[in-house]
Parts: structure tokens; C-alpha cells; sequence
């Protein structure tokens, strides 16, 4: 074989080839990351008296009741369907109907006074295959502290 | 001035023949580690890369006049090459088997697979990739020799990683097809030395220990 430089053809098509190919692995990031963390989900959650409650609605999907999961300082505490009545949410255009409400009471681990905790929402989310569940947050994490008498109040910092 | 030019031509020329193996690595990380970790098993997105690496790989040979008998694809030296291979692939085999029989103190023969009647195409596919293509261009930059010859094993047994016992094997594998490759380029004979001490390593070591020859994203699947 003799060393010769490259003719130009193999030089671009060389190039060509690795274009496509960075392409590609941008194309299936950008593919995946969308299939898994699809950015169609919206809602909500805040302190009641006693517990989370909130809102969740998928864009992509208006007549799903979105699965939600509840974290108190990154604990899993429950699960649950956003399908209880919110007229609010439909009449603030958020959903097409008003059944996407979600509550959740706190078990008695978390019913020591004075104690600062923070909740988060997430939404569980399938990409469609059964290969791969994620969660993701649904509107802001919600710190709360509990009264003396047992009930929650927004610690207000958010 | 005219010397200079050469060297730099020289130089220009074996710098790409690294990056044409360097193109064909890539692809094949690409299937490995990319598209099975982002697509799951989609084999049109698995193609893409795979035919693009082809593609190269075909028109490479034409832009530099190789024919298929060049490149391996011949029966005159296929005995010559036997010869070589014959006790190189036999040590391979008996490490095989004591490494089989270290790991579990017995050989316990796996079942037989009809999957296995395939293995002399997707072995002949592998050598004519590793050493039709690769070795072919380790050649054009480094030489025939040792050092070639390592950089062929090397990526053999990178594209055999995270399997550390596969890399491992496909390394020493390697390093014995590129070095018979360079002094009798026969790929029908390295195929089949590369089958039989596959179905081997498939029947005697354990599934357990080889994870089942899975390799890339796939061996943590």
C-alpha cells in the first residue's frame, strides 16, 4: 500500500460522516430527553391545613389524571392520581375540565412541632414504552412547618 | 523543499488513515454506547451509523484501488493461513477453557443455540471490519509490525468494553488475527479461527461470568 495523501472525496465524505453523525447524537439527546422529560406537564401544590394539595395537567394529553408522587425532604411519602375536583384550574384555562386535583394528608412521621419541612410534587411520567419512568417537579418545592395543634403552615420562603 | 513536501504529504496521509479508524471506531461506539442507551433496540436508528461506517469503509477501498482479493477476500493463501493460525487459535481455545474452568471449577457446557449457525458470518463481518478496514489503515500509518498490530487489538477490545473479561480476550484475539492478517491476509481463515474460539468461549465459560457477551450499554442492561 503506498502512503499517498487522501484523494479530496474521502476527505469530505470523511467529514461528512462525522457531521451526520454529531447530528445524530444531538438528534437522539434532544429526542430522548424530550420522550422522558416531555415539557407539556403543568401544575401546582401548597400547604393546606392538613396536607399538600395541588394541580397537575398534561398539555400533550387534557384527559389524562396525571400520577403524582409526594417527597417531604427527599423521603417518598405517597402517591396518588390528580383527578379530584378543581373548577379553578379549568376556569383559569390551565385544563379542559376541572377534574386534575390532587391531595395529600401527611402521615403522623411528620406531626413534630416547630420542625421546618420541605415538600415536593412530581409528576410520574412514562415514556410510552414501559423502558423508562421519570419524575419531574411540578411547580415550586413548598416548605412548611407544623403548628402545635398539628396542622401545617406555609413556612413562606419558596 | 520537494523532501519536505513529501513529509508533509507523508505525514497528511498517515494522520488520516488514524482518523478513517478513528471514523470507524466512533460508529461502532456510537450503536454500543449511544443508540442502545437512547433508543432502546430501534435498528433503524442503529442502522444509521452502521451503514454510514459501510459506506466509508466501501468507498475508502475504491478511492484507494483496493480489491476484495487485496483485502482478504481470497482462498490462495487461506491454507497459509490456516497454518498460522492453527496454534495460536488452539492457546486461545485452552485459555478458553481454563479460564471457563478456573471460574467455576468444572466446564459446565452450555445448550446449544441455533443462534450459533450464525456466528461465521458476524465473525467474517468483524474480521473484515477489524482487519480488512482497520488493520488495513493501522498499516498505512504505523507500519507493518507490532505497533499496528496492538492498535487493532486495542480497539478490538475497546469495543468490547465495559466486559473486562471480553476485552480482555478480544485484545489477546486480536492481536493474534492482525498480526496472522499482516503476513497472510486470508479473512476466511481468521473467521473461522474467530468462530471456533467463540463458540467456545459461548459453550464453556459461563454466561454469569461473560454477563452473556453483552458489551456497551447493554452489559449493565
Amino acid at each position: 500500500m503506498d502512503i499517498t495523501n487522501p484523494p479530496a472525496r474521502l476527505v469530505n465524505l470523511l467529514i461528512g460522516k462525522s457531521i451526520i453523525e454529531t447530528l445524530l447524537v444531538g438528534a437522539l439527546a434532544v429526542f430522548t430527553f424530550l420522550s422522558v422529560f416531555p415539557p407539556s406537564f403543568h401544575g401546582w401544590g401548597e400547604v393546606t391545613a392538613a396536607g399538600i394539595a395541588g394541580w397537575a395537567v398534561n398539555d400533550a394529553a387534557p384527559d389524562e389524571r396525571v400520577e403524582v408522587q409526594l417527597f417531604v425532604d427527599g423521603n417518598f411519602v405517597a402517591q396518588g392520581r390528580a383527578n379530584q375536583h378543581r373548577p379553578d384550574v379549568s376556569a383559569a384555562g390551565w385544563a379542559q375540565d376541572a377534574w386534575h386535583g390532587y391531595e395529600f394528608a401527611l402521615p403522623p412521621a411528620f406531626t413534630k412541632a416547630a420542625q421546618m419541612h420541605e415538600a415536593r410534587v412530581y409528576v410520574l411520567h412514562d415514556d410510552g414504552h414501559g423502558l423508562r419512568k421519570s419524575l419531574q417537579l411540578l411547580g415550586d418545592p413548598i416548605s412548611f412547618t407544623i403548628n402545635e395543634d398539628g396542622t401545617l403552615a406555609s413556612a413562606g420562603a419558596r | 523543499m520537494a523532501t519536505n513536501q513529501v513529509t508533509l504529504e507523508t505525514t497528511g496521509a498517515r494522520s488520516f488513515a488514524l482518523w478513517e479508524i478513528l471514523s470507524i471506531v466512533t460508529s461502532c461506539l456510537l450503536v454500543e454506547w449511544v443508540v442502545f442507551s437512547f433508543a432502546g433496540r430501534s435498528k433503524v436508528v442503529a442502522g444509521i451509523p452502521i451503514l454510514l461506517a459501510l459506506g466509508f469503509m466501501f468507498y475508502s477501498h475504491r478511492e484507494r484501488g483496493e480489491t476484495l482479493r487485496n483485502i482478504g477476500f481470497r482462498t490462495d493463501n487461506f491454507l497459509a493461513a490456516c497454518r498460522l493460525l492453527l496454534l495460536p487459535t488452539a492457546l486461545l481455545i485452552v485459555v478458553v477453557v481454563v479460564v471457563g474452568w478456573l471460574a467455576n471449577h468444572s466446564l459446565p457446557v452450555a445448550p446449544w443455540r441455533n443462534r450459533y449457525l450464525f456466528l461465521p458470518l458476524w465473525a467474517i463481518f468483524q474480521q473484515y471490519v477489524l482487519n480488512g478496514f482497520i488493520n488495513r489503515r493501522a498499516e498505512l500509518a504505523l507500519g507493518k509490525g507490532v505497533k499496528s498490530a496492538v492498535l487493532v487489538a486495542l480497539v478490538f477490545g475497546i469495543l468490547h468494553l465495559p466486559n473486562p473479561l471480553l476485552a480482555v480476550l478480544t485484545f489477546v484475539g486480536g492481536l493474534i488475527w492482525a498480526a496472522v492478517y499482516q503476513r497472510k491476509p486470508n479473512l476466511f481463515a481468521l473467521a473461522l479461527s474467530h468462530t471456533l474460539s467463540s463458540i467456545t468461549l459461548a459453550l464453556l465459560v459461563s454466561p454469569k461470568l461473560l454477563n452473556s457477551l453483552r458489551v456497551g450499554f447493554k452489559y449493565f442492561g
